[in-house]
């Protein structure tokens, strides 16, 4: 009988670990809907999905440098960046939305490759690398501006008034809906979710990838390039940090100073929450997605039921800390 | 008889599926330097481990001056009398702090021994400490960062010697010192052996034993292989490391095809010092070079795979150069290396069996870089059933196979794909007999025409395996032997001669 008992305690135990999150996430998508009815409407899905898309989409890059053991600390910067230098180019320079995102994109794409080389070639740690380039970074993005919000038709430091606009299609990356009703940054979040799974999950790159995460010697001397991997990495989560800030221009229409403030830590949070869906316990897309989700719809459940703004950063919190040890003591102990 | 100071008596202790050691005894007499000898994953840092309390859930027991003793800590080993100055000299002292201070840190950071800060007070304890090894201080202030290695040995033995100890243990202690400073701690641990101290010797420097110890404790493959009393032979030594053990021989299951010369190393130096090798081997031949730790079989290997740029000579594979940019590329050309040490150089904890296998080659289960998984499944379930591996299926997760089990998957994923030099270094280590015959019968049976080399320092494990066993003594090729002619003295001759060794360059 004890021995009955234990292995039921057991499956139990695998039980909660597999669907534990999830189930939490559906109860209090339930609780939500029953105290508030305004909660199950489609507008407020679309409302939740929208308010989740940029750090969504800074979370799903910054898988990739946690897939690789690593973490990059530079995304929220370095979205702030690729804020400021789009909208410089658009209204001070007068350039067009598209040569504007390529160059956003070609400086994601830089600073994530200096991070890889930072880290791989002179084995600066990664958090340290990271760190230091964010803090570097949010000081670039203040100088073409002097320090500036950058909005049409400002008045420059030398009293000239810019020309430049953000144009329609531009706009319409952030604030537009396809079919009237799902929001453009949505779905490039889905998109990029896909692509991430896809790659990570479906491609011999996303394998080597996880093989480096688990053992990179192992995985050296299987014959991966663990280096140019390592490297890719963090080009990847800085591309794709950048596709998040030119998002965030296109909604607010206004290259604001301060727009990068809190990208980071939502996004870094989200792919962390991943770790405990499924009880895989490692970083994975689906897993990152379900995570920036679960914020989302806790934040918004909960300010409908009036809860003040100021608790939420504490909310976000504390949802990290406890899934987290959800993930690593309970998984631990099987 | 004296009454042993320290003993262990059937101690053993195993991790998960490893046995790493099988019940050992062995009795420490105060006065009496007590070598501790044995190969790599022999068992022997497990003991010393257990001795100085890492461990606290072993079998058997210690006993120190007859009493059974327990330690709950390193630190309550410590009190209880048992003294360990570890290999890495610089985790015995603090580099920034004066030779004074590091003598007398224990009374530092004491509160009660009321020494604290007060110089005077720490330059009388440190004179207290150093006077047993008559140490000659020239410059009691000096920072310890600025005193050569051996000075900053002595000064951690010298505090491992305050209070009563009943057993020092000395890991490694010459492994990076100069041969001049290694004769300088051998006065001092003579005149530590006068003074009644148990000492307990680590090191695979033959010579030093043979020079040093009263005893000598060999471990093989968990168990006490030799207990030896003075004058010790390094030839004795090494027999009992990796000389004949009654185990199952198995017979070689295909008759020998012998090929022609498939691989050839001509005047190959593999580091700067080393003499040239040359060497032939021939295609559908197990070729086995075994050596003691630091005769350089890894070092050949690490050449061969394209790790390590070799000093000068040439390795032709079916006569054309060979000379790997990367690994991937040496594997591109057909050389396979299953690594040493599988834990932490070829398993992926967090993959399954399946995954764990197609690594090396998830070019070939892709199309644009998609992978197949059938092609994937197809093919460890093949690989699986040819080596017998033990497990719920190619879906569980490697680290809930056996040890024996996980190597046989380490092997395979390097005999799935067609190869032309096989590398195996140290491929049995903590490997159970079963797994062992399995992995040698599948390796036999899929050999054609390529060439097998096995490394490995227990002798017994290369009869096993090879047609043909070279020996490599400190980088140079002693000789070789077939294995319908053996001759035993010989192999254990050539293994264990220390007579050309450039001690500690």
């Amino acid at each position: 009988m004890p021995e009955n008992s234990q292995t039921s305690q057991r499956d139990l135990k695998q039980f909660a670990i597999r669907y534990g999150f999830l189930i939490v996430l559906f109860a209090l998508y339930g609780l939500f809907s029953v105290l508030e009815p305004a909660f199950l409407t489609w507008s407020n899905q679309f409302s939740i999905l929208l308010g989740i898309a940029i750090y969504g989409i800074l979370a799903l890059g910054v898988t990739f440098t946690l897939v690789v053991d690593g973490l990059d600390l530079s995304i929220g910067s370095v979205a702030a960046l690729s804020v400021m230098i789009s909208s410089y180019c658009m209204v001070i320079l007068e350039q067009g939305a598209v040569v504007s995102i390529l160059i956003c994109l070609a400086l994601g794409a830089f600073v994530g490759l200096c991070n890889g080389l930072l880290i791989v070639k002179m084995k600066v740690p990664d958090l340290l690398t990271t760190l230091g380039m964010m803090f570097l970074i949010q000081g670039i993005q203040l100088i073409p501006s002097a320090g500036r919000t950058i909005s049409e038709g400002m008045i420059m430091e030398n009293g000239e008034e810019a020309l430049g606009f953000f144009d329609y299609s531009f706009l319409y990356l952030g604030q537009g809906r396809l079919f009237g009703t799902i929001p453009i940054p949505v779905i490039v979040m889905l998109v990029i979710a896909l692509l991430v799974y896809i790659v990570l999950d479906h491609t011999r790159w996303g394998r080597v990838m996880y093989a480096i995460g688990g053992n990179p010697e192992a995985a050296r001397l299987a014959g991966a390039p663990v280096n140019t991997y390592r490297i890719m990495a963090y080009v990847i989560s800085g591309t794709i940090a950048s596709i998040g800030g030119i998002l965030l221009v296109a909604r607010v229409g206004v290259g604001d100073i301060t727009s990068g403030t809190g990208l980071l830590l939502d996004a870094v949070g989200a792919a962390l929450i991943g770790f405990a869906v499924f009880g895989v316990r490692r970083p994975n897309p689906f897993g990152t997605l379900v995570g920036a989700i679960f914020i989302g719809m806790l934040l918004n459940g909960l300010t409908m039921l009036s809860l003040p703004y100021y608790t939420q950063d504490f909310i976000k919190g504390t949802v990290l800390v406890l899934s987290l040890m959800f993930t690593f003591a309970l998984a631990k102990r099987s | 008889m004296t009454q042993p100071t320290v003993e262990v008596r059937n101690v053993a202790k195993s991790f998960g599926a490893t046995q790493a050691l099988r019940g050992v005894s062995f009795a420490f007499q105060p006065g009496e330097i007590f070598a501790l000898v044995g190969a790599n994953g022999a068992g022997k840092s497990t003991l010393i481990k257990i001795i100085c309390g890492y461990y606290e859930d072993y079998e058997g027991e210690i006993r120190i001056d007859g009493q059974v003793a327990h330690f709950a800590s390193p630190q309550d080993a410590f009190r209880q009398g048992i003294r360990t100055v570890h290999q890495i000299i610089d985790q015995g002292i603090v580099p920034t702090m004066s030779v004074a201070e590091n003598l007398a840190l224990n009374d530092l950071l004491d509160p009660a021994s009321g020494v604290r800060y007060r110089r005077s007070l720490i330059r009388e304890r440190a004179e207290a400490i150093a006077e047993p090894l008559e140490l000659q201080i020239a410059d009691w202030d000096q920072p310890v960062s600025e005193l050569p290695q051996s000075e900053r040995q002595l000064i951690s033995i010298a505090r491992s010697l305050v209070g009563q100890p009943k057993l020092l243990i000395l890991d490694e202690p010459t492994s990076s010192l100069s041969t001049r400073e290694a004769d300088r701690l051998f006065e001092k641990l003579d005149q530590l052996r006068q003074r009644g101290v148990a000492i307990v010797y680590v090191s695979h420097r033959l010579h030093e034993v043979e020079r040093l110890a009263d005893r000598a404790g060999v471990i093989r493959d968990g168990l006490k292989s030799a207990d030896l009393l003075r004058p010790i032979r390094s030839q004795d030594l090494v027999e009992a490391m990796v000389g004949e053990l009654e185990t199952e021989q198995v017979k070689p299951s295909a008759p020998k095809k012998q090929g022609s010369v498939r691989l050839e190393l001509r005047d190959l130096v593999v580091q700067p010092g080393s003499p040239p090798l040359n060497l032939k081997l021939r295609g559908g031949e197990i070729a086995g070079i075994t050596g003691l730790i630091g005769a350089g079989k890894s070092e050949l290997a690490e050449v061969l795979y394209g790790i390590r740029t070799p000093v000068s000579g040439t390795v032709l594979l079916d006569g054309h150069p060979l000379q790997p940019a990367s690994i991937a590329d040496a594997i591109d050309q057909g050389i396979h290396l299953v690594p040493e040490d599988r834990s932490n150089r070829a398993v992926i904890p967090q993959f399954s069996v399946n995954h764990n296998l197609s690594l090396p080659f998830l070019r070939a289960f892709s199309q644009l870089a998609v992978l197949r998984p059938r092609r994937e499944q197809a093919e460890a379930e093949r690989m699986v059933r040819n080596l017998g591996v033990k497990c719920s299926g190619i879906e569980a997760a490697i680290s809930s196979l056996s040890g024996g089990n996980q190597q046989k998957v380490v092997v395979a994923r390097w005999l799935q794909k067609r190869y032309r030099v096989l590398l195996l270094d140290e491929p049995f280590q903590g490997v159970d007999i079963k797994s062992r015959h399995d992995i040698i019968h599948y390796l036999r049976e899929q050999l054609q025409d390529e060439v097998v080399l096995v490394l490995a320092a227990d002798l017994d494990e290369v009869l096993e395996i090879a047609d043909r066993v070279l020996v490599l003594n400190h980088g140079r090729l002693m000789g070789e032997q077939d294995r319908d002619a053996l001759n035993r003295p010989q192999l254990l001759e050539w293994i264990s001669t220390t007579t050309l060794i450039d001690t500690h360059a």
